[in-house]
């Protein structure tokens, strides 16, 4: 380290805005790509540019868009959480059996978003009492809270849900789907904390080096609590809007979402190694996913194919990422 | 690059074992060059690591190689084992060209490395480490039981007390870099490069350690010696080169020069004294520790003042890093006080030392110390988002302007405020770990080994960043098994020898060894 590498403000505000804008490229690459495919969709079918496949995509995608949100709090303190999609079925039947108990809409769903602190909390109980790999602490919820959902209802559909609570999923407000809006209510918050408040911070801190951010003064039990529920959280939130969607509850609603969930994140930009990504990927991450096999459909794609192309743009959209990354070094 | 016959006399055999240690101390000209550089060139992009060097290194020596973090060290041992490919120039072993372009031909040349942090399997055993890549197998199966006996049979063989069947990561960081360097020589080492050996080793470690250098000198084996610590290359090595910014200054031999000469060519600027520190008078109390107790510890005592240093020194394992640890709130205590500014404090966790204004800086600065892959600024304001935020928000500007004051106040070397902290020398992440607690507005500072594996250069701006520190009016506490930095740097000296104050000592009040004679318990 000699003496000449020493500079000040002016070209740490070039790299700074390099950064910026590399980050900023990375984002847009990804909305290239799905601009592109948007409009290569466009012409290839009669179908996919109407209000109604558009309205149909969004809600799809809005599902996916809120529990990949949850899971990029995760992933950026470097766990996994493979329990979203266990969680999505376990609330969808608890809140179809908390209506069909008569329950008022506002209570039910209430209830049914409890689920969401009460198995964030014992995740994060597990991983930091018990020292269970987040890997394996939500593997075991992931198969024991199925289960929960089959032993609630046994197995059965639940009907007989209240009319306004089905309908709400497929109502727009201000020409927008309403399950638009619920994303906007999650995505918003969740921004501005994980880029604008302490919390945030801390989430980056411990997924980077957690010895360093104890020795700072960092409570990481606090933090791990923290992105469970919330990842809970949001699953518990989509399992409610899931079952409101499909007007029905049934236990195996969800299933494989909490992979997708995964890859709508790393697509997004986030590192499972931890201390990198950010709110707008997984958002991207997910409409895209949900493109392609919107697309997929339309286009009369065999549906076992759809899974082989999913499977093979994760790897090369992640590794052109990682290319880009080390470039920038 | 033109290859032309260099003005050392060749020859087609190296030095077999017991010929080589004979004709040395003489002019090294004559002495067969095992292994030769001829403008060796790295570039990487954005960096010209390795400028035009030219280096021999003869059959039989004990070469030292110094120089300062970033002068091309660890690169000019990444391309001797292959590791790295050079940009240009010749690398000549007997006097052959040589491409050495896979690790796997340097170590069929016996060309080994132990580096400074150890490259082995924690979960295997200390047998199967040393096998490693080599196994014996029977009709495919491993032999256990031949190879432990066999491991065992080296490491007694080179006086090492270690357990060959004993996994590797019950062992010290120390003993695997024993069980590192056994496991090179039992390879038909013929070339072997230490790099940084000692930096985790205790003193009866060291001297194993040496014993076994000497002894591999001895059959003939050519060592290249890494290391910061002068008195060792004083002890061990015949020549020494010295490595500034890629280049080669100068290869000196041993007993023809001294540790001032190297330090200039190091640095390339004077320095009076390496163990510096400014004349602060002490002030009034700021910790008060009272008959302190815990595991590993007992019936402490002791008072530090602003603008003092207080050292502890102690053998591993003598219980000063516990004791300091309790005082930072990571370990249970179970019996004494603690007074800041007169005042008791309860200090149970690290928030509340860090709130009674006790800070601890790890020993292990990358590990335990830095948020490596974030930047600098998320770093230096890490431990002090609440005084930066309003109502749970981070204000941005005030992030900002924080990490610029401490960038400018510490003179740290980063690209910006922006830059990963990975990207910065070791000395400069020292800096950040620093600063990150000035912010903060903390007073007291405990450091563990706060100069491990730094350089020469380096260790001199850590001193001056004491010296700032007690200007300000903090106090520090330094831990370390290191004697002559404590023994410079303390203004009082506590030695701890089984979880005890065995004696207390001001500034260089009795000499070295009395002091070890007390860590030691004579």
């Amino acid at each position: 380290m000699s003496e000449s590498t020493i500079q000040d403000g002016t070209p740490s505000a070039a790299t700074e805005k390099r950064q910026l804008q590399l980050g900023f490229l990375r984002s847009l690459t990804l909305l290239f790509l799905l601009v592109l495919i948007w409009v290569a969709l466009s012409f290839a079918t009669d179908s996919f540019f109407t209000a109604a496949n558009i309205s149909n995509l969004m809600r799809q995608g809005a599902l996916w868009a809120i529990i990949a949100v949850g899971q990029t709090f995760v992933i950026v303190t470097g766990g996994i959480d493979l329990s979203v999609g266990a969680v999505v079925g376990l609330s969808s039947t608890v809140v179809a059996i908390l209506l069909k108990a008569d329950l008022p809409i506002w209570a039910a769903v209430f209830c049914t978003l409890a689920i969401g602190p009460a198995v964030g909390s014992f995740h994060a109980f597990g991983i930091l009492r018990m020292g269970l790999p987040p890997f394996i602490m939500t593997l075991a919820t992931l198969t024991g809270l199925r289960g929960l959902g089959l032993l609630l209802t046994n197995g059965l559909t639940i009907t007989g849900m209240p009319p306004e609570f089905v309908d709400f999923s497929r109502e727009t407000f201000l020409g927008l789907p309403t399950l638009f809006w619920m994303v906007v209510i999650v995505v918003v918050p969740a921004y501005l904390l994980l880029h604008h408040t302490i919390w945030g911070r801390y989430v980056y801190a411990v997924g980077s080096n957690a010895e360093a951010a104890r020795l700072s003064g960092v409570s990481n039990a606090r933090t791990i609590y923290l992105v469970y529920i919330t990842s809970a959280t949001c699953a518990a939130f989509a399992g409610i809007l899931t079952a409101s969607r499909i007007g029905v509850g049934v236990a195996t609603t969800g299933e494989g979402w909490e992979l997708q969930s995964i890859a709508a994140a790393v697509i997004g930009g986030a590192s499972l190694f931890g201390a990198v990504g950010s709110i707008p990927g997984p958002l991207l991450g997910s409409i895209l996913l949900t493109t392609i096999s919107n697309g997929a459909n339309l286009l009369n794609v065999n549906p076992f194919w759809q899974r082989i192309i999913t499977g093979a743009l994760i790897i090369v959209i992640v590794w052109l990422d990682q290319m880009r990354r080390s470039g920038r070094r | 690059m033109s290859v032309s016959s260099s003005h050392s006399t060749k020859t087609d055999f190296p030095r077999r074992p017991g010929a080589a240690g004979n004709d040395e101390g003489g002019n090294p000209n004559h002495v067969t060059p095992l292994l030769e550089l001829r403008s060796l060139d790295k570039r990487f992009i954005g960096t010209h690591a390795l400028k035009e060097v030219d280096l021999s290194f003869n059959a039989g020596e004990i070469h030292a190689i110094v120089g300062e973090n970033g002068a091309g060290k660890s690169t000019l041992i990444k391309i001797l084992t292959g590791a790295y490919q050079r940009s240009s120039g010749d690398i000549l072993w007997n006097g052959k060209s040589l491409s050495l372009s896979t690790p796997l031909q340097a170590l069929d040349l016996g060309i080994n490395a132990v580096h400074q942090e150890v490259v082995l399997c924690p979960h295997l055993s200390v047998a199967a480490n040393m096998f490693l890549g080599i196994e014996q197998a029977r009709f495919g199966f491993l032999r256990h039981r031949a190879m432990v006996r066999e491991a065992q049979k080296i490491l007694d063989s080179l006086g090492f007390d270690l357990p060959a069947a004993a996994m590797l990561n019950t062992l010290t960081i120390g003993q695997q870099q024993l069980v590192a360097t056994a496991r090179a020589a039992s390879r038909g080492c013929r070339f072997l490069i230490l790099d940084e050996p000692t930096a985790y080793l205790t003193r009866a470690e060291t001297d194993q350690l040496f014993t076994l250098i000497r002894r591999l000198h001895g059959e003939g084996v050519t060592i290249v010696y890494i290391s910061h610590r002068m008195e060792e290359i004083f002890e061990l090595a015949e020549r020494v080169s010295v490595l500034r910014d890629g280049r080669l200054i100068a290869t000196r031999v041993v007993a023809e020069t001294n540790p001032d000469e190297l330090i200039r060519d190091m640095v390339a600027r004077s320095i009076d004294e390496v163990h510096y520190k400014e004349q602060i008078a002490p002030g009034e109390p700021l910790l008060e520790v009272e008959g302190l107790s815990g595991p590993g510890f007992h019936d402490v005592s002791l008072t530090v003042r602003r603008g003092e240093i207080v050292g502890l020194y102690g053998l591993i394992g003598a219980g000063r890093s516990e004791f300091a640890q309790a005082v930072f709130g990571r370990r249970e205590r179970t019996a004494g006080q603690m007074r800041m500014h007169g005042k008791p404090v309860n200090i149970r966790s690290v928030p509340d030392a860090i709130r009674a204004g006790v800070v601890l800086l790890p020993e292990s600065r990358r590990d335990q110390g830095l948020c490596l892959n974030l930047d600098v600024r998320f770093n230096l304001a890490l431990p002090s988002f609440r005084q930066l935020s309003a109502g749970g928000f981070v204000r941005r500007s005030e992030e900002r302007r924080v990490a610029e004051t401490q960038i400018s106040d510490l003179n740290i070397a980063t690209a910006g405020p922006g830059a990963q902290a990975l990207t910065l020398s070791g000395g400069n992440q020292q800096k950040i770990v620093i600063g990150k607690w000035l912010n903060h507005g903390a007073e007291l500072f405990i450091f563990d080994e706060p100069t491990v594996g730094v350089d020469v250069g380096t260790k001199v701006q850590i001193y001056q960043l004491f010296a700032e520190l007690l200007r300000k009016g903090a106090g520090i506490i330094i831990i370390s098994s290191y004697l002559p930095e404590v023994y410079d740097l303390a203004d009082t000296l506590h030695v701890f020898r089984r979880g005890e104050i065995a004696a207390t000592y001001s500034a260089r009040a009795v000499d070295h060894e009395t002091i070890l004679g007390k860590a030691i318990g004579n």
